[in-house]
C-alpha cells in the first residue's frame, strides 16, 4: 500500500458563537492517496464544506478553532504550520475550487490578471512567461481562443466557462490535491458533464488527487473512487464507491438511496426520510440520526421492552431502541468540550464492519464485533471511457 | 396522513417548557439596539430632553403653580398655559397611554393621529392665555406681603422674564438663584435652555418626519413603477439635491419674517432626497423578490403590496438615516440661531451661544458652555442611538435572514 | 382535512356546485384548463444614452401547450431556456409580448386588471427559494391568511381556522402560525409556501423549481406532499425543474425547452424511453446516474448554451447538434453548409441552419412531438 498524500486524523472544529460553541466537524478521519478521488457526501449542515476549508486553513480563527486532530500532508501537520508556510502550500500542493464561480473570481480584474497572479506567486517566472503558462492552462481546460479570453472580465463569461477558469487557476501550479467544493452544483447538467469529464481527464494526465465535496449521489457514483458519507458533523459510512452503492450499511445511506428518484425507474410514491437534518446548535443525544431512522423503529417493534425506549411526541408514542438514544437529556459532550470518543454506549462511532467498509450504527451487521479503526482505503476505480460528441448513440 | 408526515418539530425534542412565541422583528431590533450601553445613555439623554420639552412650563416659570392671594387660591401658571403647552402635554400622555394598551402598532398610530387631529384645532381655538404678562408683579407682591402662600416651579423664572425689577440682572455669573447664570437681557439661562429643548426636538422630529414621508413616497413610486416615473423622479432628486439647505434658510430669513414652521419645512424639503434614493434602491430590489411576486400573484391590492410587503422590508436604511437626520436638523437650527438669524421670540440654544461673544470681544463662559453642551450632547445622543440602530439592523450581525 | 368532503367547501371540488362557467366541461377533460398558444416574451435590450431598443432577449419565443385539470406538465431545460419565464408570464407576473393564455376559455393576457385580480385566486405559484419566498416581517399566519381575507373568503376566527387546517394539511403544527419564517428550516418554509398557494383553492399551480433548493432527504417529502394534494384536490401543476429524474417521476407529460422554444413534448414515460430530439438525448445522457458501473455511454455536448439575446439561425440547436453533423456526413454537397461554433468549424445540414423546424409528430406514441429536421 502506498503512503497517503493527505491524512485527516480525528479532526474536530468548533465555532464560538454568541449562543455558545457549535461543533460542525467531529472526529473526522480519512485519507487520500495519490491519483485517487475521494468524495465527501452529505446534505447541508453536515460539515463537509467546513472540513474542506479547514484542510486549507481557510476557516477564520476566531470564531473558528481547531478542537483537536491533525491534517497531515506527507506527514507534515498543516494545522501547526506558520501562516507563511501554509500560504506556500495553498495553490502549490493543494488547490481549491468553489461552487459559485461568480463570487470566487474578482469582478474588477481580468481573467488573465487573476491567473497570472497565482502563477507569479508560486513560480519564479517573468510576466511574459506567466502569460504563456496562463494561455496554456486555459487551452488545457478547453477554452477556445485563450489569448482573447485572458483579457476578458468574469462577468463576460458564462457559468461553465468561469468554472473552467477557476479550474485553470487552481491547476496552474500543478497541485497534487484538488479540493472541489460542489464544483458543478450551480451549473446546468450538460455543462456539469463537461466539467466533470475535464476533471477526470486532468486527473488521468497528471495523477492529481481530488477531494470532491458534493450532495449529488450521481456525481459521486460516476467520479469517485472512495466515498465518505457525512451526517451531523461525523462520517457515518466510508467505503469504495462500488461497495457503497452495492451494499450501503448505514440506515441514513440506505434511506438516501431509496429516496432519490432515478431516471428510467418510475415509482408511484417516493420513499422519504421523515424529519429534517438536525441543527448543529441542537443535536439530538447519542446517535444523531435516531429521530429519523427507520431501522431503529423497525427493530424496536420486535425487541423486548427493556431494550427499547418510549417517547411521547405530541399525541403519538414513538418507540426506539435504547442503544440509539441516550438517557442524558442534553448531549453535554458536544457543547464545545472535546469529543468523547471513548463513550461507546452513547453515539455509535465508525467501525470497520466489513473489509474496507466502515459504518457507524449500532445495528449494522457485524458492528458489535468490528474493530474501531480509522478509515484508510487505497482504491482507484478502473474508469470506463466516455464517448464524446462525434456521433450520438441511439437512445440512452 | 401518510407515514412521512411525522409532525415536524416533534422529532425527539426533550420535554421542556414550550418555546415562547417569537417577538416581532421590530421588537427584536429595539431590544438589540438598546442592549448596548451607548444607546441607553443616548436614549436617556433624549428622554431627559423630551421630558424637559413637554413639562417646560411646569419646570421653569415665574408664575406660581398655586398662589393664595387676598384670601383666594389661583393658579397663574395654569392660566398662562398656551395652546402649544397644552397640546404637548396631552399628546405626551396619550402616547404613553397608548403604549400600554395591547393593540397593534398601526392602530395605535391611527388613534394617536385622531387624537391630535381633534386636539390641535380645539386647543388653538379655546385656549387663550392673557396677552400681557408682567412677571415682576409676583416678586412685588411677595415683597409687599400680599401673597400668603405660593408654590413655584423648581426654577422660578420664565424664559422671557427679563428681571426688570432687579438691577444688574444681565450677565450674572451662575449663583444660588440662577443656577446657570443670566443672559444678556437678564433672563435666566437654565429656564431658557429648558424651553429651548422644545424647539430643538420639534425641529428635529418634524423636519425629519417631512423628509421621511416625502422620500418614502417619491422613492417608493420610483422604485415600484420604474420606467418614465423613475426617470422623472431622478431628475427631481437631482434638482433638490443641488439646493443647499443652510443657504436656502439664510435666503429665506433675508426676505421673510422668521417662522419656525417654514424652517422645518425647508429643512424637510431639502433633505428628503437621500431617503428617496434608499427607498428606490430597496424597492427595485424587493420588486424582484419572490414574496412580492407571490403577493401580486395572490391578487393582493397594490396598497397592501407596497405597505405591508415592500415597505417594512425596505425601511431600514431610512430609519438609520432618520436618526442621524434629526441630529443634523438640530444643528441647522442652532447654526442659524448662532448667526443671529434664527427665531426671535422663542428661546433656542444657538441663540444663547450667539450671546456668548459680546460687544467689544467679551466672552461670557456660562452662556457658551451650557447651551453648547446641550447641543453637543443632544446631537451626540441621536448619533449614538442611530449607530446602535444601524448595528442592530445589520443583517450579518443578526440571526435573522 | 384529509378526505373529508364536508369541511370548508372552498377546498372541496368533488360535487361542488358550479360556481364558474365550463367547470363541468373541463372536469371531463374536453376543454383544457389552460391553453397556451404561441406565447412570446421578449425583453428589450436598451443601450445608449436614450435607452434605445437595440434588440430583444427572446426568453420565450413561441411556446404552446395545454394543461388539463388534475394533470402535471413538466417543463425542463437548462438555464436560459425560458422555462421560468413561461411560468411567470402565464401568471402575468411578467408582461407577455404576444400570444394567448386561455384559462377556461378566457384569455388571461387580455382581461382587465379588476377581473385579473379575481381570476388570480385560481392560479398560484410555488417558488424555488424558500428563504426569499416568504415575507420576513410577517407571521406565518398572516402570510397564509392575508390572501384569504383579501379575497373575501373568511375573516377573523374563520380565517384562523382555515389557516390552521392548511398548516395541518401540509404537515405543520397549527401553532406555527404565530412564528416568523426565519425560525423554520428550508423544508418547512417550502411547506408554508405550499400552504399559501393552497389558501385560495387554486385549480392550477406553477411549481417553479420547488425542490431544487432543498436537501435530498427533504425533496421526496415535498414531492409526495404535492402528489397527495394533486390527488385530493385535482390541482393541475406546471412543474418547472432542471432535475430530469424528478420531472420524470412527477409529471404526466414533459416538454423540453431550448432557447425559448419547446423542442420536444411527450408523455413522461415515452420521453424517457424513446427520446427523439438530439438535445433531449444529450440531456438524458448527461444526467449522472447513481450507479458506479454505468451502463450507457455518454454524449457530451461541445460548446456553451448560446445566449437568448443572439440565438443561432434556423434550428437553435444546430451549432451543438451531433445529429446534423452525422447527417451532413452522409448527405449531398448541396445540402450541406459550413458553420463555425465555439471556434470550431462544422459541416451541418443546410436546412438546419436556414429553417426553423416546427414541432410535429414523430414516430412513437400519439402526441409525441419534436422539432427536428433529422429525427424521425
Amino acid at each position: 500500500m502506498s503512503t497517503p498524500l493527505l491524512q485527516l486524523v480525528d479532526l474536530s472544529i468548533a465555532f464560538d458563537t454568541e449562543r455558545g460553541p457549535i461543533v460542525p466537524v467531529r472526529d473526522v478521519s480519512f485519507c487520500i492517496f495519490p491519483g485517487q478521488t475521494v468524495a465527501l457526501v452529505g446534505e447541508s449542515g453536515c460539515g463537509k464544506s467546513v472540513t474542506a476549508l479547514s484542510i486549507m486553513r481557510l476557516i477564520p480563527q476566531p470564531p473558528g478553532r481547531v478542537v483537536s486532530g491533525q491534517v497531515l500532508l506527507d506527514g507534515r501537520d498543516l494545522l501547526t504550520l506558520p501562516e507563511a508556510q501554509m500560504r506556500r502550500v495553498r495553490g502549490k500542493d493543494i488547490a481549491m475550487i468553489f461552487q459559485e464561480p461568480m463570487t470566487s473570481l474578482n469582478p474588477v480584474f481580468t481573467i488573465g490578471d487573476q491567473i497570472m497572479e497565482a502563477i507569479v506567486l508560486h513560480q519564479q517566472v517573468s510576466r511574459r512567461e506567466a502569460r504563456e503558462i496562463a494561455e496554456r492552462s486555459l487551452r488545457e481546460v478547453g477554452i477556445a481562443d485563450p489569448q482573447r479570453r485572458l483579457d476578458e472580465y468574469p462577468h463576460q463569461m458564462s457559468g461553465g466557462m468561469r468554472q473552467r477558469v477557476m479550474i485553470a487557476m487552481a491547476l496552474s501550479c500543478q497541485p497534487r490535491l484538488l479540493i472541489a467544493d460542489e464544483p458543478t452544483t450551480a451549473l446546468d447538467v450538460t455543462i456539469q458533464a463537461q466539467i466533470l469529464e475535464l476533471l477526470r481527464k486532468i486527473q488521468a494526465d497528471t495523477g492529481m488527487s481530488i477531494l470532491l465535496i458534493t450532495h449529488d449521489l450521481g456525481v459521486v457514483a460516476e467520479n469517485a473512487d472512495v466515498v465518505g458519507v457525512m451526517y451531523a458533523s461525523r462520517i457515518v459510512e466510508f467505503a469504495t464507491v462500488e461497495d457503497l452503492f452495492d451494499r450501503p450499511r448505514h440506515p441514513y445511506t440506505q434511506a438516501l438511496f431509496r429516496s432519490i428518484p432515478r431516471l428510467g425507474r418510475r415509482v408511484d410514491r417516493l420513499e422519504t426520510i421523515p424529519g429534517a437534518v438536525p441543527n448543529p446548535a441542537s443535536f439530538p443525544p447519542a446517535c444523531k440520526f435516531h429521530p429519523r431512522c427507520a431501522l431503529t423503529r423497525r427493530l424496536a417493534l420486535q425487541a423486548p421492552a427493556e431494550q427499547t425506549r418510549r417517547f411521547r411526541a405530541g399525541d403519538e408514542d414513538i418507540v426506539l431502541m435504547s442503544a440509539c438514544v441516550s438517557n442524558s437529556p442534553v448531549p453535554l459532550n458536544y457543547r464545545g468540550g472535546p469529543p468523547n470518543t471513548s463513550n461507546e454506549s452513547d453515539e455509535p462511532l465508525l467501525r470497520e464492519v466489513a473489509p474496507g467498509h466502515w459504518a457507524a450504527c449500532h445495528f449494522t451487521e457485524n458492528y458489535a464485533a468490528a474493530a474501531m479503526t480509522r478509515p484508510i482505503l487505497d482504491h482507484k476505480r478502473l474508469t470506463a471511457t466516455t464517448a464524446t460528441a462525434a456521433a450520438p448513440e441511439a437512445s440512452a | 396522513m401518510t407515514s412521512d408526515a411525522i409532525p415536524i418539530g416533534h422529532e425527539h425534542v426533550p420535554p421542556g417548557p414550550p418555546a415562547e412565541a417569537t417577538p416581532s422583528f421590530a421588537r427584536i431590533v429595539l431590544r438589540r439596539t438598546f442592549a448596548s450601553w451607548r444607546a441607553r445613555v443616548g436614549a436617556a439623554w433624549i428622554g431627559l430632553m423630551a421630558f424637559a420639552a413637554v413639562f417646560a412650563p411646569f419646570l421653569a416659570s415665574s408664575h406660581p403653580l398655586a398662589m393664595k392671594i387676598d384670601g383666594r387660591w389661583s393658579s397663574p401658571l395654569l392660566q398662562h398655559l398656551t395652546a402649544a403647552d397644552v397640546i404637548l402635554l396631552i399628546a405626551a400622555f396619550t402616547a404613553l397611554a397608548l403604549l400600554c394598551v395591547p393593540v397593534a402598532m398601526s392602530r395605535r398610530m391611527m388613534l394617536f393621529g385622531g387624537v391630535l387631529l381633534i386636539l390641535i384645532p380645539t386647543a388653538y381655538l379655546t385656549i387663550r392665555p392673557p396677552a400681557t404678562v408682567v412677571y415682576e408683579r409676583y416678586r412685588e407682591w411677595e415683597a409687599a406681603g400680599r401673597i400668603e402662600r405660593a408654590f413655584y416651579a423648581p426654577i422660578p423664572y420664565s424664559p422671557s422674564d427679563r428681571l426688570r425689577d432687579q438691577p444688574q440682572a444681565s450677565l450674572r455669573a451662575p449663583d444660588r438663584r440662577h443656577l446657570l447664570g443670566t443672559e444678556v437681557h437678564g433672563a435666566d439661562v437654565l429656564s431658557r435652555m429648558i424651553h429651548a429643548a422644545r424647539i430643538a426636538l420639534a425641529i428635529g422630529l418634524i423636519a425629519t418626519g417631512i423628509a421621511v414621508v416625502l422620500g418614502v413616497i417619491i422613492g417608493g413610486l420610483m422604485g415600484y413603477y420604474s420606467g418614465t416615473v423613475d426617470i422623472l423622479g431622478m431628475r427631481l432628486i437631482e434638482i433638490f439635491e443641488a439646493i443647499p439647505t443652510l443657504f436656502l434658510l439664510l435666503a429665506f430669513v433675508a426676505f421673510f419674517p422668521r417662522n419656525l414652521y417654514i424652517m422645518m419645512a425647508i429643512i424637510g424639503l431639502t433633505s428628503w432626497t437621500g431617503n428617496a434614493r434608499f427607498i428606490r434602491a430597496e424597492f427595485l430590489r424587493l420588486r424582484k423578490q419572490d414574496f412580492v411576486q407571490a403577493a401580486i400573484a395572490a391578487g393582493l391590492p397594490l396598497r397592501s403590496v407596497l405597505f405591508r410587503h415592500m415597505l417594512p422590508n425596505g425601511i431600514t436604511p431610512v430609519l438609520i438615516s432618520a436618526s442621524f437626520g434629526v441630529a443634523s436638523a438640530i444643528l441647522y437650527e442652532s447654526t442659524l440661531s448662532f448667526l443671529g438669524l434664527g427665531l426671535v421670540d422663542e428661546p433656542s440654544w444657538g441663540q444663547l451661544l450667539n450671546q456668548a461673544l459680546g460687544v467689544g470681544g467679551t466672552f461670557t463662559w456660562w452662556i457658551a458652555l451650557y447651551p453648547g453642551l446641550a447641543i453637543f450632547l443632544t446631537v451626540f445622543a441621536y448619533n449614538l442611538v442611530g449607530e446602535s440602530l444601524r448595528d442592530a439592523l445589520d443583517p450579518k450581525l443578526s440571526g435573522i435572514q | 382535512m384529509s378526505g373529508s368532503t364536508s369541511d370548508r367547501p372552498v377546498l372541496n371540488y368533488r360535487g361542488s356546485p358550479l360556481t364558474s362557467d365550463q367547470r363541468s366541461l373541463t372536469s371531463a377533460g374536453y376543454v383544457p384548463l389552460l391553453d397556451v398558444r404561441d406565447l412570446r416574451t421578449w425583453f428589450p435590450i436598451r443601450r445608449g444614452v436614450f435607452s434605445r431598443t437595440q434588440g430583444y432577449v427572446k426568453a420565450v419565443d413561441g411556446v404552446s401547450f395545454q394543461l388539463h385539470e388534475g394533470k402535471t406538465l413538466g417543463l425542463v431545460g437548462e438555464s436560459g431556456c425560458g422555462k421560468t419565464t413561461v411560468g411567470r408570464t402565464i401568471l402575468r407576473l411578467i408582461p407577455a409580448t404576444s400570444g394567448s393564455v386561455h384559462y377556461r376559455g378566457r384569455d388571461l393576457l387580455a382581461v382587465p386588471p379588476g377581473e385579473l385580480r379575481r381570476l388570480r385566486r385560481h392560479m398560484q405559484i410555488i417558488f424555488q427559494d424558500p428563504i426569499g419566498s416568504l415575507n420576513p416581517r410577517m407571521t406565518v399566519g398572516n402570510i397564509i391568511g392575508e390572501p384569504i381575507q383579501v379575497h373575501g373568503i373568511a375573516r377573523g376566527r374563520d380565517r384562523e381556522e382555515m389557516v390552521a387546517s392548511l398548516l395541518r394539511r401540509v404537515g405543520l403544527d397549527p401553532s406555527f402560525a404565530r412564528r416568523y419564517p426565519h425560525e423554520f428550516s428550508g423544508g418547512q418554509r417550502q411547506r408554508i409556501g405550499i400552504a399559501r398557494a393552497l389558501a385560495l383553492s387554486p385549480e392550477f399551480i406553477v411549481c417553479d423549481e420547488p425542490v431544487s433548493a432543498l436537501d435530498v432527504s427533504i425533496q421526496s417529502q415535498i414531492l409526495n406532499l404535492l402528489d397527495d394534494l394533486q390527488q385530493e384536490l385535482r390541482i393541475a401543476y406546471l412543474f418547472i425543474a432542471h432535475n430530469l429524474a424528478v420531472v420524470e417521476h412527477f409529471s404526466d407529460e414533459v416538454a423540453v425547452m431550448y432557447l425559448g422554444r419547446i423542442v420536444e413534448h411527450a408523455s413522461a414515460a415515452e420521453l424517457y424511453s424513446n427520446p427523439r430530439h438530439p438535445y433531449t438525448l444529450s440531456l438524458l445522457s448527461a444526467v449522472p446516474e447513481p450507479d458506479p458501473r454505468p451502463k450507457r455511454t455518454r454524449i457530451v455536448l461541445q460548446g456553451e448554451v448560446p445566449s437568448p439575446a443572439d440565438p443561432p439561425r434556423g434550428c437553435a440547436f444546430h451549432p451543438r447538434c451531433p445529429l446534423t453533423v452525422k447527417a451532413a456526413a452522409d448527405a449531398d454537397a448541396k445540402d450541406v453548409m459550413q458553420v463555425s461554433s465555439a471556434g470550431i468549424s462544422l459541416r451541418v445540414l443546410r436546412r438546419c441552419v436556414l429553417e426553423t423546424p416546427p414541432l410535429e409528430q414523430k414516430k412513437g406514441e400519439r402526441g409525441h412531438l419534436a422539432a427536428c429536421w433529422v429525427a424521425q
